[in-house]
């Protein structure tokens, strides 16, 4: 194992959260509002792991979106389920799950999300673009600040000075040299 | 008896000029027709075929949005599951050998596999994830991953 017991690992109580139960078809089908609904969520998550490249540094982040996405889709349930069951079940008649056959159910879904939740769909390529995140969230530091090891001693001036090293067995190796 | 001596002659009016030139077929079609229908196939077949790059275009964009727009949530979840299985293969690690005085978990002849000051989080090799499940699990993964 990779990991020693001094290493810190996150216990099963900070990883166990309530997560969807949903298959593909449904969320593809909600990707945009949710991604709109959650915008803020899933932008700082994304901003902490790509800053950080660390998953146990952004668990309280995921955590965050998990929670939203939840809620989003509980608003669903609560208030469009018949518009949302109709659309995705749409998409997921056709193999490749692809949105455009969908329009006219697309549109009934559409706009009971926006007579309910107040949301309107993301224009096309909103997720696409590159987007400007603000956040409270203090910035890591850089790895080049870490202290140094000391500098190597360089080679003698003198070759003749210099004396055999011993051979001790990290040099020599195991029995079968390189392959070991 | 013999036949009326009779000498060939040319035939009334005389021989025909000789015909040296060549002989071209008529064009079907003039200059300014030929253009005519190149433009006539050639607008239409062009204007549709930017209409169709624009509009699939269109099409992957909204798909390429979906998956962009679903990935932090997958990423969250799936982030958990594997500090879960590192944190399980730890704990099964520390109660397999818990009768063996001299083994560290996560070490090696008393050494950290990884020269870490940082703290930097390394992803656990392949084998090592799979260690306490059965033989062909990491294989069966590496499979499944080639395939997608």
């Amino acid at each position: 194992m990779a990991f020693t017991n001094a290493e810190w690992l996150p216990t099963y109580e900070e990883l166990t959260v309530p997560e969807i139960n949903m298959t593909s078809a449904p969320l593809r089908a909600g990707a945009h509002h949710f991604g709109k609904y959650c915008d803020e969520q899933c932008k700082e998550f994304m901003l902490c792991n790509s800053e950080q490249r660390d998953p146990r540094k952004c668990l309280n982040e995921g955590k965050e979106v998990t929670r939203c996405g939840i809620e989003f889709f509980n608003k669903v349930k609560d208030s469009c389920l018949e518009e949302f069951n109709q659309y995705w079940k749409c998409v997921d008649s056709n193999h490749e799950m692809n949105l455009s056959y969908c329009r006219s159910t697309q549109a009934v879904f559409d706009k009971c999300i926006f007579e309910k939740l107040g949301q309107e769909r993301p224009e096309l390529g909103y997720f696409s673009k590159t987007r400007v995140h603000k956040t409270v969230r203090p910035k890591p530091k850089p790895y080049s600040d870490l202290p140094m090891p000391a500098e190597t001693p360089g080679p003698p001036k003198n070759i003749d000075d210099m004396e055999t090293p011993a051979i001790t067995k990290e040099r020599r190796g195991g029995f079968l040299g390189i392959w070991n | 008896m013999a036949a009326k001596f009779r000498q060939e002659m040319p035939p009334p009016g005389g021989y025909g000029g000789v015909e040296w030139s060549q002989k071209l077929a008529k064009a079907k079609l003039s200059g300014y027709r030929t253009f005519g229908l190149m433009a006539a196939i050639g607008i239409p077949a062009w204007t549709y075929f930017g209409y169709q790059t624009t509009k699939y275009r269109d099409v992957r964009r909204e798909m390429t949005d979906a998956r962009i727009a679903m990935e932090p949530l997958y990423a969250a979840e799936q982030h958990r599951m594997y500090l879960k299985q590192l944190r399980k293969n730890r704990d099964d690690e520390n109660e397999l050998m818990k009768d063996r005085p001299d083994w560290e978990t996560g070490k090696w002849e008393g050494k950290a596999l990884y020269h870490n000051k940082a703290g930097r989080f390394i992803p656990a090799p392949l084998e090592e994830y799979y260690a306490h499940s059965d033989a062909l699990s990491a294989q069966r993964r590496y499979l499944d991953h080639m395939k997608h």
